[in-house]
């Protein structure tokens, strides 16, 4: 029922340091935390990249390790900023972007729901392929846009869900769209009313 | 796949722009309009002299929303294989020339949120097409438009009246130079640089762009190189079964041409890679002029750009 091996889902790499960049934004949520920190060695390591060129924001969650914040906020950057939720830090991170210059790249850790928020804002500054680099930790859980009453529900571990907006219950696929960062859920019993597969976890 | 269906223009205005460049305006010679293009677009003329053949590439500086007819600038080059001469000196009011379809090889990106131009003399002309185009949206561009001195600043006039404030205009003469660092150091996000003029220009540009830490899909440039001159070279053409003599001043391109063999090409000036060819054998060293072929391609010697690269050896033999 699944419908799999759809070219839009993202593909990630583990993160590593860009030095053609002149400036670095690093993004994380939960246990991209321990991502961002290895990413700050590398880029201090690689030598062409001081305190000042980097700039990190993180949100913190439980699937975090306990001491995360307190490590986060000791990174050797010229600027940190830590969150209780992602809302808030992707508010800072348009303001970031608002004022960053041209010569700057993007790092982005996290779960993969968030990551497509991030580069959604990433976008619309017209931040390529070439300025951003991303890796996939945490929960694999989708964020999935209803196509037919268009709200889109957190976290979704399932197979198929049942729609935060208009209770139809809908198939998770793997077509993603960048634009509204979400895969698509389609209602999953339409020729059939009423059967519907079991719900099993699919996406942790 | 160009050069199959030309049209035919009549010239239908010929105007001095500065001591060295005209500016030529070419009509349907059957009436009507050309084919729509984006600013930017090139075409290539063929100009048919009497002991040769020339096709040269020429960037369409005219709105690209007026399309009963084209116009080009060209450059009187010092050091000329005879296209920009013959258009110069051989080419009045009337005249037929064949034209193939434009191809846009420097497109503005469209997702920019600014844009700086930047031209060196004849550069300029890509780009007065391309600022039509921005003029009628609303993504900021400024251009930087260096020449040698004031009487060699074609369209200025134009350039003011139609931009205004987005235009500078910088003079050798005065002393007066880009600063390039200055300009790329400190731009917003979004930002795509576009840069067409001599090679030294193109270099500096993105050189320092990429110093400044500004990724590729920012960086755009356009040079068409035109054939340098060297050793005389036969060439053997597997495929058709004929050997050609390649003259020092001619490109392997024409030389291929002139002997009835068909060679597919887009900018004749070794950026687009529509040339490519196999090099089936070769007995001496190629002589890369193209900007397409990678550092590790040229070095490996199995690839040619016929239409600005040559070779100097005793054998050579494409798949052609
Ligand atoms: S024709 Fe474009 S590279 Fe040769």
């Amino acid at each position: 029922m699944l419908i799999t091996g759809i070219k839009s889902k993202p593909v990630y790499a583990p993160l590593a340091a860009d030095v053609g960049g002149r400036y670095h934004v690093l993004v994380g949520h939960g246990v991209g935390a321990e991502q961002l920190l290895r990413l700050v060695d590398e880029l201090r390591a690689s030598g062409g990249s001081s305190r000042a060129s980097r700039r990190m924001l993180y949100a913190t969650d439980l699937s975090a390790a306990p001491n995360a914040m307190a490590t986060v906020r000791e990174a050797d950057v010229a600027h940190v900023r830590v969150f209780e939720n992602i809302p808030a830090l992707l508010e800072d991170f348009r303001t970031l972007l608002e004022t960053s210059r041209m010569g700057t790249r993007l790092y982005v850790a996290g779960p993969e729901a968030f990551m497509g928020l991030v580069m959604r804002i990433a976008n619309e500054f017209n931040l390529n392929r070439d300025e951003i680099r991303a890796e996939e930790c945490g929960s694999r859980a989708r964020r999935v846009h209803c196509i037919h009453c268009r709200a889109a529900t957190e976290s979704v571990t399932t197979n198929i869900v049942e729609c935060s907006g208009c209770r139809r219950w809908l198939v998770v696929r793997d077509h993603y769209s960048r634009r509204l960062a979400a895969y698509m859920g389609v209602m999953v019993d339409a020729e059939m009313p009423g059967e519907r597969p079991a719900v099993k976890d699919v996406f942790v | 796949m160009s050069h199959a269906n030309t049209i035919l223009v009549r010239v239908s205005a010929i105007e001095p722009l500065t001591p060295l460049i005209k500016r030529f305006a070419l009509s349907p010679a059957a009436g009507g309009f050309l084919p729509a293009f984006s600013g930017g677009s090139h075409i290539i003329v063929v100009m048919r002299g009497a002991t040769r053949v020339h096709r040269n590439p020429y960037s369409l500086l005219s709105p690209p929303n007026l399309l009963d007819s084209y116009q080009i600038g060209v450059r009187r080059m010092e050091v000329s294989r005879g296209g920009s001469m013959f258009m110069h000196d051989h080419v009045r009011i009337g005249s037929e020339l064949e034209i193939t379809h434009p191809v846009n090889l420097f497109n503005l990106d469209k997702l920019a949120r600014k844009h700086i131009l930047i031209a060196g003399g004849i550069g300029i002309t890509p780009f007065m097409a391309q600022m039509e185009d921005l003029r009628a949206g609303s993504v900021p561009y400024e251009l930087h438009y260096s020449v040698r001195g004031p009487e060699h600043s074609a369209f200025r006039d134009r350039l003011l009246e139609r931009h205004g404030a987005r235009i500078r205009i910088y003079h050798d003469s005065a002393n007066d130079f880009i600063d390039v660092e200055g300009l790329l150091g400190n731009q917003p996000l979004g930002t795509h640089v576009y840069v067409c003029g001599p090679a030294g220009m193109i270099e500096k540009v993105v050189g320092t762009a990429r110093i400044a830490g500004w990724s590729g899909s920012h960086i755009h440039w356009e040079q068409f190189s035109a054939p340098p001159v060297g050793d005389a070279f036969d060439v053997f053409l597997a495929k058709s079964g004929v050997s050609v003599r390649v003259p020092p001043d001619q490109s392997l391109l024409e030389a291929i041409e002139a002997a009835g063999v068909d060679a597919p090409y887009l900018c004749r000036g070794g950026v687009c890679g529509e040339c490519r060819t196999k090099v089936l054998e070769v007995d001496g060293v190629l002589v890369h002029n193209d900007h397409f072929l990678s550092s590790e391609e040229k070095e490996s010697g199995r690839a040619i750009m016929p239409c600005v690269s040559r070779a100097q050896c005793t054998k050579l033999v494409l798949d052609l």
